[in-house]
Formats: structure tokens, sequence, C-alpha cells
């Protein structure tokens, strides 16, 4: 004879839980054993009781329909909540965080954009160099022969200083622009002034682009104000400031011809401006330095 | 719902939709178990409109939870885990109230959900309260195994929602038994 069944081990028959050799192994038991079949009838009893004791409870309707409704509602609550954060959430932020990163394809699609940005580079370099070896070449052909004498050039520059301040207001259609484009010479000689538009009989009226007006009265003053210093410049100081000027104004030159060419053209616009801004710079540090030389002295 | 609420969720990604869980969807799990989570919310917090809460809050778990809940077979142990949990939170925050239960069938009543006669539904009322009343009178983890195994559930799911071993279920739920029919008996549900 086996051993007396434990109540857990009785349950677990009842419920089905056991493996089916145990299940076997149990049933046979308690066909020989008088009070394992008596702890059996009573659990039957009890369990049978337990059900009836829970009918009521579980019997009791569930409201399928409303509890449906109100999920579905909580649900949908949810969701909108979740898509509302998620667009709070995509703003700037997670667009720089897209862009950071990095996958094969994005990566891929950003090497394209700097091939591409770097061929338009090159283009523009190529481009700019062409224009301003034409405009050096025109500057070239129709400078007059070396003369005007320091004084002369002086005059020049408050010229244009005296005309850009006069025809600050109104603005007029028309002013005179004589542009000076300085080759490099040595300290103490006599400056050589190239005009671009040198003082023929008949001088020719430029044009002043949008925006240009406000560059060359900063110009004019600054020239004006290097000049009117008594100061020497040293020699080194002199000749790289000759020269720097110099290529400044070619460049002037050449982008301001590419402006007026292309008058709808942006990026020539802005190459004028920026070579302008670079002369504005470099009189700006002249002056400086000379300021700065002048207190030494 | 107003037309914006509308326009987000249907420009909304599918992922976060009542898809999958495991080879179950979100509206089959809640076809399958809502029952057996309100009955159970219900039985603890002996409150029909607090059971609606609790139902409708493990339910919202269970979608946020989509994809971490087990699958078929373990998804009602997980729900009614969840239930338990829910609704002893919900009981220690509340006050158990008869009258507010009473309001709340009476509403009901009058929507069509409780359609029995007055007086059969007082002594079903009554049945329930003695065998809540029994219930209580046994102790933890006796009293869920009990409560689980009724709602049909095998000692493997009561093992995995009460964190119990499976081995152990056996003997509890035959301990919780006697203790119900000694206490029932008393009470004067055993008739």
């Amino acid at each position: 004879m086996t051993r007396c069944l434990d109540e857990g081990k009785l349950q677990s028959y009842f419920d089905g839980e056991l493996p089916i050799d145990v299940m076997e192994s149990v049933t046979s038991h308690l066909a020989s054993c008088a009070a394992c079949a008596a702890a059996a009838r009573e659990l039957e009893e009890e369990s049978a009781l337990l059900t009836t004791a829970f009918a009521a409870e579980f019997e009791a309707s569930v409201p399928t329909e409303r509890l449906r409704q109100r999920i579905d509602e909580a649900v949908l609550g949810d969701r909108v909540a979740y898509a509302q954060s998620s667009q709070k959430s995509g703003g700037l932020a997670a667009f720089f965080s897209g862009l950071l990163n990095f996958g094969t394809q994005r990566a891929l699609g950003y090497a394209s954009l700097a091939i591409v940005l770097a061929i338009a580079g090159i283009f523009a370099i190529v481009k700019m160099r062409t224009t301003s070896e034409l405009a050096n070449t025109a500057v070239n052909t129709t400078v007059p022969a070396p003369a005007p004498a320091p004084a002369a050039s002086n005059q020049t520059n408050n010229t244009v200083a005296q005309a850009t301040e006069k025809t600050s207001q109104p603005v007029p259609e028309t002013v005179k622009l004589p542009v000076t484009v300085r080759p490099s010479h040595n300290n103490g000689v006599p400056a050589v002034a190239v005009k671009y538009t040198p003082a023929a009989p008949k001088p020719t009226p430029i044009k002043l682009l949008p925006g240009e007006r406000s560059y060359l009265q900063t110009i004019a003053k600054l020239d004006s104000t290097i000049k009117s210093n008594k100061n020497s410049m040293r020699p080194a100081l002199q000749v790289e400031y000759e020269r720097n000027l110099a290529v400044v104004d070619r460049t002037i030159a050449a982008t301001r011809s590419a402006a007026k060419s292309n008058p709808n053209d942006p990026d020539a616009a802005d190459f004028m401006f920026a070579a302008y801004q670079s002369k504005v710079d470099l009189l700006n540090t002249i002056a400086d330095a000379r300021v700065g030389g002048g207190r030494g002295h | 719902m107003n037309g914006q609420a509308r326009a987000l969720i249907e420009s909304m990604p599918n992922d976060i939709g009542t898809e999958a869980v495991g080879p179950l969807s979100f509206d089959e799990a809640f076809t399958l178990h809502h029952r057996a989570v309100f009955r159970t919310a219900r039985a603890v917090v002996r409150d029909s409109a607090l059971a609606e809460d609790v139902t409708q809050e493990v339910f919202l778990r269970l979608y946020r939870n989509l994809n971490s809940t087990p699958g078929e077979d373990l998804l009602r142990a997980w729900l009614l885990r969840v239930t338990l949990n829910v609704a002893r939170n919900t009981l220690r925050g509340q006050s158990r109230s008869m009258v507010r239960d009473n309001e709340y069938h009476k509403s009901t009543s009058e929507t069509g959900f409780f359609v029995d006669a007055p007086e059969e539904d007082f002594e079903r009322r009554q049945a329930i309260e003695e065998a809540r009343r029994a219930l209580d009178k046994i102790k933890e983890p006796m009293r869920s195994c009990l409560l689980l195994k009724q709602q049909g559930l095998s000692y493997r799911e009561i093992a995995i929602s009460l964190s119990l071993k499976e081995t152990n279920i056996g003997s509890l739920v035959a301990r919780g038994r006697k203790e119900f029919a000694r206490v029932y008996g008393k009470i004067g549900g055993k008739r």
C-alpha cells in the first residue's frame, strides 16, 4: 500500500494538475485507502460549496459594453497624448538629433551633398578668377601712363569722400565714382594713381549699386583719415599696405562689374560687398596701425 | 473627440495601434479576459464602479505594454496579476462603500445592465455578501489562490499571478478551501 495522500496532492488530483502517471497512482490509492477516499469526498463537497458560494459573485453580469467603451476612450486618449507629445518633442531637437543620427543612407546623402558643394565651390572659384583676370586685363588696358602725384591721389580720394557725402541725400541716380587702383610702390615714391574711370573729358557716370554707397562713404572716410595722419608709415608696412590695397581694389572692380552685369544674382552682389568689406577691414587695420605708430613717435 | 484629435490619430504610425499581443490582438485580449479581470477586481474592491476603474486601468496597461506582455498562454495570468495589484492599490485609496455600490447598481439597472427582478437581485446580493465575508476571513495568499482558482486559472497561472511556486498552489488551494468552508458554514452560507 502506498503512502496516504497529502491535501495538496489530493487537491491537485481533483484540479487535474498532476502528471498522468501520478494521476493513475492516486486513483489506485483512492480505490484502496478508505481515509484518503473520505478526504476526497470531503474535498468534493467543499469544492461544490465553494462553487455555489462564488456563483452569485461570478455570475453577476459584467458590463461588457460599458467597459469596452471606457477602455476605447482611455486608449484613444492615450494615443492622442502620445501623438501630442511626439509632436512637441519632434521639434528642433528631433530635427537636429535626426541630422546627427547617421545611417548608411544618410551618410551617403551627406557625402553626395559634400561632393556637390565642393564642385560648386571649385566652379565658383574658377569663374571668379576668370572674371578677375578679365577685369585686370581691362584695367591694364585703360591704365594711363603713371603720373599723378600723391597730392593728386589725395585730392582724388577727397573727391570721392565729398562726392559720396554730398550725394548722401537724396540719392541720385548716378554719381561719379573715381575708383583708384594703385599698384604697389616703394615708400617715398610717388604713388601711381590709376583711375578706373580716369578724368577723361567726358567722365562716364557710374551707377551705384544698392548698398554700395555706405561702403564707399566708409572707405572714403578711412582713406582720408589715413592720409590726414602725417606720420609716415613704416616702409615694410607701406609696401604691404599698397600691395594689399591693389589686390582688394582689383577684386572690387571685378566683383562690381560682375554684380552690375548680373543685377539679379544675389551672389554677385554678395561677392562685391565682401570685397568692399575687405577693403574697409584693410583700411581700418592700417588706420589703427598708424595711430599706434604715431603714439610711438 | 474633436477633429484635431482624430486627425492626429489618423496621422500616427500603426506601430502603436492595437495590433499584436503575441498571437492575440488587443481586442481579442479584451474579449477573452475582460470578464475575469472585472470579476477579480470586483471581488477585491467590492465595488462595481471601482472594479470598472480597475479594469480600465488594467487594459490601459496592457495597451501600453503590448511589446512586453507574455503570449496568449500566460496573458490571463499577467492580466490578473496586474488586476490584483491595481485593485489593492485602489482599495488603499478608497473606502469600501456599499452605498456607492448600491447607487451603481441603481444606475446600471436603469441602463439595462442589471435586469433581474428586485427580489432576485436582493437574494443574489446577499449571497455575494456572505461569500465575500467568508473570503475576507481567509489569509493571503490562500484567499487569492481560491479566488483565481474559482475563475478557472491553472496552477501555473495562479503561481505567476501571485509570484508563488507552482508546486505550492495545490496545498494553498486545499487549505483555503477548508478554511472557507468552515467560515462560510458559520456565517450561514452552508444551507
